[in-house]
């Protein structure tokens, strides 16, 4: 229960944070940090316009995809606490709802008939399959580690113990932020301030969507943001910490989190179109390294 | 730690594979020497101290700031084009050298040794096929020569597994990788400018039969 | 005695690099002459003792030391007609004389170390001394060359370290603290055999490049095609020793161990697969120069072979290499004729060899039948001898399949040898041909006698020399 207030708190400030950093890092003042919010709450307040070349995939779409961002976000732990759903394996379950939400979205884009929608809606679907192989086997190294599969119990045996499990942390920390970049279509990857549609990638998915539904999918990127700080907060809580410890704790990873978004976003420049897979593909390298540090930890491998 | 510097050393290799200047080689290398330096420093501290500055210096001097200089000094000096141009897209060679770490793993689990440093182990044998495989997918003959250090690197992680008890054989890996990567790849470089003026493996086809 | 060997053959070689004049140039080569072959009868005289820690003149360096230094007087004899031939400028010719002085210092060295890492180390020299040589003539062509050979080399010779890393890991093992062949050899039978396997396939492999074996013969190739004939002479004989002498000395210390079957299977693959690479490449080459470089590869294979099938094969095969070093530079020598002649290698462009240079054209006729090992040729005893070794060990396909390519080879090579002794050649004017004294051709006439001597009439002390140098392996 703690978790999910916690994020949804999180997820209110996160583009904010982004924004604000960018502002201040290239001189300017910026809007404010509820901006973004208003923004949306802007959208929730107008009508939607369907094409009628579209069915009703299209109109379900966007609250399928806000619906299992939600759902994902009732599997987060927090520290001791555990989600409101937990079960063993719930970590493949995550990424499947993710999945789902994301295949109503591309299945959407898809159904307008446009011919950018399609495009975008294709190379979203190539850099989440190859983000998702990296994601499954960052987690299974952590199954493998604990000898746990749910999110809830993984995370509270895990323990750092020697140097080298901290370097698996960093690491799987890292990774996780890539991960997360590319969820949400953020800078090295995709450049939501782009307005070209050739080489838009998120934003050109949703170009039709408009008034209620738009801010429901602009708002389920905020919340899968703080989703994802969310669980990178928990490779630094550990169940002894009590509440008044975790809680700042996390509240200091998100913010961290947002920051480092908007200073990648301030210095880096895009990757061009055709380099991301290999990039993409990195993580899924790095993380087999991971799985064989966690094979050495565990003394597989002398 | 040296496990540490040792996974570091391997996500560089991996780096290769998606780098697609000139320049980030360079820079690979030379990150790679510095990860060197620290392993040796770890593994090594208990051998004579002549020995063990005479191995950092190496690695530091110029594993790290010599031949990343001269490199550097070659490119422009011929001015080659800052391109790595391999023959095969770059998303092939990162799932290829992830193969090829893999691969190197799943052979040393097979060894049955407890005298054998494994990561070591496979550390090198990556380094040494990933320097083989950019020996063959890249079209340059400077990137020919940046996979052969890349060789000689895996080459000096794997002396590290033996150095403890032969340090002889540290100093001798190293002398010859001074030798053979400065003195001749550096140089013939330059005269391949001269004579060529584009340092272009595909100058070099008219020897065949 | 080698230190001071070393000393004044390093000191030879900087005064020959910065020497000028023409006189003190022949007087320094002929210096260094007299100085291999004291070397060479001191250490004769000296066999088995160990000088320096390193080195140790037993039979096998005896035998090959001898080979080297009576290469080395027709190699500096026809360095000299090459070099005055081209007119080369004075820095030149002394870059080519010192670094052909360095390549047979290091490789005399190299033949006499006792230790695998002062082997490693002198080959790694003859690396970069012949790759000196094979540039000598400074256009793209000899860069292309030289560029190949140093990156094969380079990459071979890093293949040797590791498999030198290996063995040492081996060595650890079963309680040995040095690399002294003699040490690896008393400890081999309890070393690791995993280990000792991975040390083969990478010192073997790395070898090769040098031996001019199958994986990575196509630097020697080339080297030799770039090279001038006097040079390219000495890498198709004394160079390509020293990659077997390196081959076999580890095989001495495999042969104490179990893998012994293992490794013989894997010389006599890569033999085979040599000689059909030689074969397949001499039927269809157009450089009269790389032919017989291919021939040295085919050489080598027979060679590998001949070791690998053990008994009397073992004999055959040092014997062969004796033959095969003194019967290439003659070929190699007459080369440098030929292209003076014509100005070209390429077999289309050449013919007519008697017209233009009658004892030339016999050279290559003797040559010709010496190489192919037809019976007056002390090859053919060899060879026989071999195909004997590979009949008693029961590899009769083996032995099917290379008597099928031995012919072809010996077609190959005949078409092309008498295409250019009695074939009009192609668009040449022979306006200006240069006429070639005949009295250049004596040394070619020497060392393929000696082919026939040796071969039919062996001398006892090499008969005895060669049987020590094989004692080491099991009957």
């Amino acid at each position: 229960m703690l978790s999910l207030l916690l994020i949804i708190i999180a997820s209110l400030f996160f583009t904010g944070i982004i924004i604000r950093t960018k502002s201040i890092l290239s001189g300017r003042k910026g809007p404010g940090i509820f901006q973004p919010l208003k923004d949306i709450w802007r959208l929730f307040k107008k009508g939607a316009v369907y094409s009628n070349t579209s069915s009703f995939v299209f109109q379900i779409a966007p609250s399928i995809y806000f619906a299992s961002i939600l759902m994902a976000i009732l599997m987060i732990p927090l520290g001791g606490h555990q989600g409101i759903i937990s079960f063993k394996g719930d970590f493949i379950f995550f990424a499947y709802v993710l999945a789902l939400g994301k295949f109503f979205m591309i299945v959407s884009a898809l159904d307008t008939g446009s011919s950018f929608s399609g495009m975008g809606a294709s190379r979203e679907a190539l850099y989440s399959l190859l983000a998702e192989p990296a994601f499954f086997i960052l987690m299974s190294s952590f199954a493998l580690l604990t000898g746990y599969t749910s999110f809830h119990e993984i995370f509270s045996t895990l323990h750092f113990g020697t140097y080298i499990s901290y370097a698996i942390g960093a690491l799987a920390a890292f990774v996780l932020v890539i991960i997360a970049l590319i969820e949400n279509s953020r800078m090295p990857i995709d450049d939501p301030k782009t307005h070209l549609e050739l080489t838009m990638v998120h934003e050109v998915m949703i170009l039709d969507n408009s008034g209620f539904d738009l801010g429901l999918i602009l708002y389920g990127t905020n919340l899968k943001f703080a989703m994802y700080g969310g669980l990178i907060a928990n490779f630094f809580l550990t169940p002894s910490y009590e509440w008044y410890f975790s809680i700042p704790i996390f509240i200091g990873v998100q913010l961290l989190f947002a920051v480092i978004v908007g200073i990648l976003e301030s210095f880096m420049a895009r990757f061009r179109m055709n380099h991301n897979p290999q990039y993409i593909f990195m993580l899924t390298s790095i993380s087999l390294l991971i799985f064989l540090g966690v094979l050495l930890v565990l003394g597989k491998i002398a | 730690m040296t496990n540490i510097l040792l996974i570091i050393f391997t996500i560089s290799l991996i780096y290769l594979g998606v780098a697609n200047r000139l320049k980030s080689y360079i820079a690979v290398i030379s990150f790679q020497g510095i990860i060197l330096f620290g392993v040796a420093f770890i593994e090594l501290i208990e051998i004579n101290w002549l020995n063990l500055v005479l191995i950092l210096l190496e690695t530091i001097v110029f594993k790290t700031i010599v031949i990343p200089y001269f490199l550097n000094y070659i490119i422009k000096k011929n001015k080659i084009t800052r391109e790595a141009e391999p023959f095969l897209p770059d998303f092939l060679s990162v799932v290829i050298i992830t193969v090829i770490i893999l691969g190197s793993f799943l052979l040393s689990n097979t060894i049955n040794d407890p005298k054998l440093k494994k990561i070591f182990f496979v550390v090198a044998l990556s380094a040494l096929f990933t320097g083989l495989y950019i020996i063959v997918s890249r079209r340059k003959i400077i990137t020919h020569v940046m996979g052969f250090l890349v060789i000689e690197n895996g080459v000096f992680v794997l002396s590290m597994a033996v150095g403890n008890e032969m340090p002889m054989l540290v100093n001798i890996g190293i002398l010859l990788d001074i030798f053979a990567s400065v003195f001749l790849l550096g140089i013939f470089v330059n005269k391949i400018g001269d004579v060529l003026k584009e340092g272009d493996v595909e100058h070099l086809s008219k020897l065949k039969d | 005695m080698i230190g001071y060997y070393l000393t004044s053959a390093f000191i030879i070689s900087i005064l020959l690099f910065f020497n000028k004049n023409l006189k003190v140039n022949y007087l320094l080569t002929i210096l260094f002459m007299i100085l291999q072959w004291g070397f060479t009868i001191y250490e004769y005289n000296h066999k088995n003792i160990t000088d320096l820690v390193y080195f140790t003149p037993d039979s096998l360096a005896i035998i090959f030391l001898v080979i080297l230094s009576i290469v080395c007087i027709p190699a500096f004899y026809h360095s000299h007609i090459f070099c005055n031939s081209t007119k080369e400028i004075p820095y030149n010719r002394g870059i080519y004389f010192a670094a052909m002085v360095i390549l047979l210092t290091s490789l005399s060295a190299a033949y006499l170390s006792n230790h695998i890492a002062i082997t490693w180390i002198f080959v790694e020299l003859t690396t970069l001394s012949s790759s000196a040589l094979i540039y000598h003539r400074r256009n793209s062509l000899s860069l292309e060359g030289t560029w190949k050979y140093i990156f094969v080399c380079s990459i071979s010779i890093t293949l040797v370290f590791i498999g030198i890393l290996f063995l040492s890991l081996a060595v650890q093992q079963s309680g040995g603290t040095d690399l002294f062949y003699k040490g690896l050899f008393s400890k081999a039978a309890g070393m690791n055999v995993f280990w000792v396997k991975l040390a083969f396939l990478f010192i073997f492999t790395g070898y090769t490049s040098k031996a001019g074996l199958v994986p990575m013969y196509t630097a020697g190739i080339d080297a030799k095609d770039k090279a001038p004939s006097p040079a390219a002479a000495l890498f198709g004989s004394v160079l390509m020793n020293i990659g077997f002498i390196g081959i076999f000395r580890f095989y001495e210390i495999i042969s104490a161990t179990s893998i012994l079957a293992w490794a013989n299977n894997i010389m006599l693959i890569t033999g085979v697969l040599s000689v059909f690479v030689a074969t397949v490449y001499m039927l269809h080459v157009k450089n009269l120069k790389r032919m017989f470089a291919y021939s040295s590869v085919e050489h080598m294979g027979l060679i590998m072979i001949g070791l690998a099938s053990g008994g009397i094969g073992r004999y055959a095969a040092i014997l062969h290499l004796i033959l095969h070093s003194l019967a290439k530079p003659a070929l190699f020598f007459q080369m440098g004729q030929v292209s003076r002649i014509y100005n070209s290698k390429m077999i289309y462009e050449l013919g007519d060899y008697f017209k233009y240079n009658l004892t030339g054209a016999l050279v290559l006729l003797y040559a010709f039948f010496i190489v192919t090992a037809m019976p007056p040729s002390g090859m053919f005893v060899s060879e026989f001898l071999i195909f004997r070794s590979l009949f008693e060990s029961g590899n009769f396909y083996v032995l099917v399949i290379i008597l099928i390519l031995l012919t072809m080879i010996i077609w190959a090579f005949g078409k092309n040898i008498f295409k250019m002794l009695f074939i009009k050649p192609v668009g040449f004017n022979d306006l200006n041909v240069e006429k070639i004294s005949p009295v250049e051709s004596i040394s070619q006439f020497v060392l393929l006698t000696m082919v026939i001597y040796i071969g039919l009439n062996p001398p006892h002390e090499l008969v005895l020399l060669i049987n020590s140098a094989i004692s080491n392996l099991p009957h």
